[in-house]
């Protein structure tokens, strides 16, 4: 099994919106009267390995870092601080169709996005039958996709994205729109990806489809990693901390 | 400069989808749709036409010829830098969800100017064709002449467009600065109405080198002299030095800011 994500130590700040100057004349006010920023330390040193084939969970409380993790290997940001390591594609459902143009027909978007996720127009162009029948949107897709109802939209970035075929695949708490026989239909696939050695990482607070799918878990809290291990294992520690009195613990420290 | 060149090597198809979904998002559901394109400068030149042949009475012969072109590259310029300046902020979700080369939103908004400018000669042609002007043969240097315009119009669309994702202002006095700046440049008058003591002060404005060119060749028909020539090339190259170096010494911290 060869390393597909490496993570060392990681940490990500962010400033917090309300102390960062939006227009010069925050800027302004900010030089003159010294304030000091806010950080919050979204990670705090974030260390794991995942291999080929591995389906990996993410799962936490709110704000606890799942999705920093995730836009980090995404390439979306790059850490404060640490070693990251990424072999191979990465196609990343963060958002439903984030590149979709609402005018543009769904014909149109499909090219435009998978530009936007790396495949060149010739792959897209042989692949755009199969991205539209798996979609279930032939009858729709000359149209604009502003017309879509939100279960057509995600299954169109769905389909998309399984067709980029990534070595890895980052899927952001989408499964839990689109019908049941649609749902079905993305558990084969991904079953299907996996069995050819790809990778996907996965954020849920869905702990059913977690349960179903991933064949590990790792468990956020705080920006730390609390658990890391079979999903009955992880989800046990879970459930530990939800009923747990939750700890007073700062997020916020003042830079 | 060697970054840039890869840069859009790499992302030449997705540059070139996201010009054209530009443009027809532009013109969609526009009743003359990309007739536009064409109306635009037509338009824009008859007004300006009006105003200073007949109501300030310059003494230009062929003034609508003389006006438009330079009006032309100014506007490609102008409207290439209101579009750009946008680019960065605009795609802001884009780029929180997407590892995308963030040049290549600035380096979209140059291509679907550059289309639409193309388009825009065939309304030139038009007038040259409806006065009688002749179609000089320094016409075939237009294509040089692109370049330093090219080369400084994205040199500054990079430098505005990650300085506005900081302060979000910029896109305010960028306008304020473009109309200041059209007034600035020779493009309703010419130079030699100047009083000379301003002409060295006229001189420090690089669009000025930049227009000539366009003005020489399709007015005069004469080609401008090599050393403007090289001015505007060297002004065109340094500016997109400068620019591009700064929008990737910042396009790290964008996301933090969109």
């Amino acid at each position: 099994m060869s390393v597909r994500i490496q993570f060392e130590d990681v940490v990500q700040r962010y400033l917090l919106i309300r102390e960062r100057p939006d227009s010069l004349r925050e800027a302004f006010t900010k030089m003159f009267r010294h304030a000091g920023s806010t950080e919050l330390e979204a990670l705090r040193g974030v260390s794991f390995q995942i291999g080929d084939g591995e389906v990996v969970g993410i799962i936490g409380r709110n704000g606890s870092g799942k999705s920093t993790l995730l836009k980090i290997i995404a390439g979306v940001i790059k850490p404060t601080r640490g070693r990251l390591e990424i072999n191979g594609t990465v196609a990343a459902l963060i958002e439903l169709g984030a590149g979709f143009h609402p005018d543009l027909t769904g014909r149109e978007n499909i090219v435009l996005n998978g530009l936007l996720l790396g495949m060149s127009r010739k792959q897209i162009l042989t692949r755009e039958n199969d991205i539209i029948a798996f979609s279930g949107l032939e009858d729709f897709i000359d149209s604009p996709i502003k017309q879509y109802s939100s279960g057509m939209y995600m299954r169109l970035a769905f389909a998309l994205a399984v067709e980029v075929d990534p070595e890895i695949l980052l899927i952001d708490e989408i499964l839990a729109v689109g019908d049941a026989e649609f749902q079905e239909k993305c558990d084969i696939r991904m079953r299907e990806f996996r069995q050819r050695g790809k990778t996907i990482v996965f954020v849920s607070h869905s702990l059913e489809a977690v349960r179903r799918i991933c064949t590990r878990l790792l468990l956020v809290d705080h920006g730390k990693i609390l658990a890391d291990g079979p999903p009955d294992e992880v989800l046990a520690s879970y459930e530990n901390l939800i009923h747990q009195p939750a700890q007073k613990e700062p997020a916020i420290a003042p830079a | 400069m060697i970054a840039l060149v890869g840069a859009v090597h790499r992302n030449r198809e997705l540059i070139w989808a996201l010009a054209l979904k530009e443009l027809k998002v532009r013109y969609k559901r526009s009743f003359l749709g990309f007739l536009w394109a064409l109306l635009n400068p037509l338009l824009m030149m008859v007004i300006l036409t009006v105003v200073f042949s007949n109501v300030i009475r310059m003494s230009i012969p062929k003034y609508a010829v003389f006006l438009i072109s330079a009006l032309l590259p100014w506007t490609f310029f102008a409207q290439t830098l209101s579009y750009s300046v946008e680019s960065v902020v605009g795609n802001g979700d884009l780029l929180k969800k997407v590892r995308v080369e963030k040049t290549v939103f600035p380096l979209a908004a140059l291509v679907s100017n550059v289309i639409n400018f193309s388009f825009s000669l065939l309304p030139l042609l038009f007038i040259l064709l409806v006065l009688r002007f002749p179609l000089h043969w320094t016409w075939v240097y237009l294509p040089i002449m692109m370049l330093p315009l090219i080369m400084f119009t994205l040199g500054c669309g990079f430098f505005f467009a990650a300085m506005n994702v900081f302060f979000r202002d910029v896109a305010h006095i960028l306008q304020i600065l473009l109309s200041a700046w059209f007034y600035l440049c020779p493009i309703v008058y010419s130079l030699d109405f100047l009083p000379p003591r301003y002409l060295l002060l006229f001189q420090l404005n690089p669009m000025l080198y930049i227009l000539n060119g366009f003005r020489f060749s399709i007015y005069y028909g004469k080609l401008p002299s090599v050393g403007s020539i090289l001015i505007s090339f060297g002004i065109g190259l340094i500016t997109l030095i400068l620019g591009h170096a700064y929008f990737r010494s910042r396009q790290d911290s964008f996301i933090f800011y969109v």
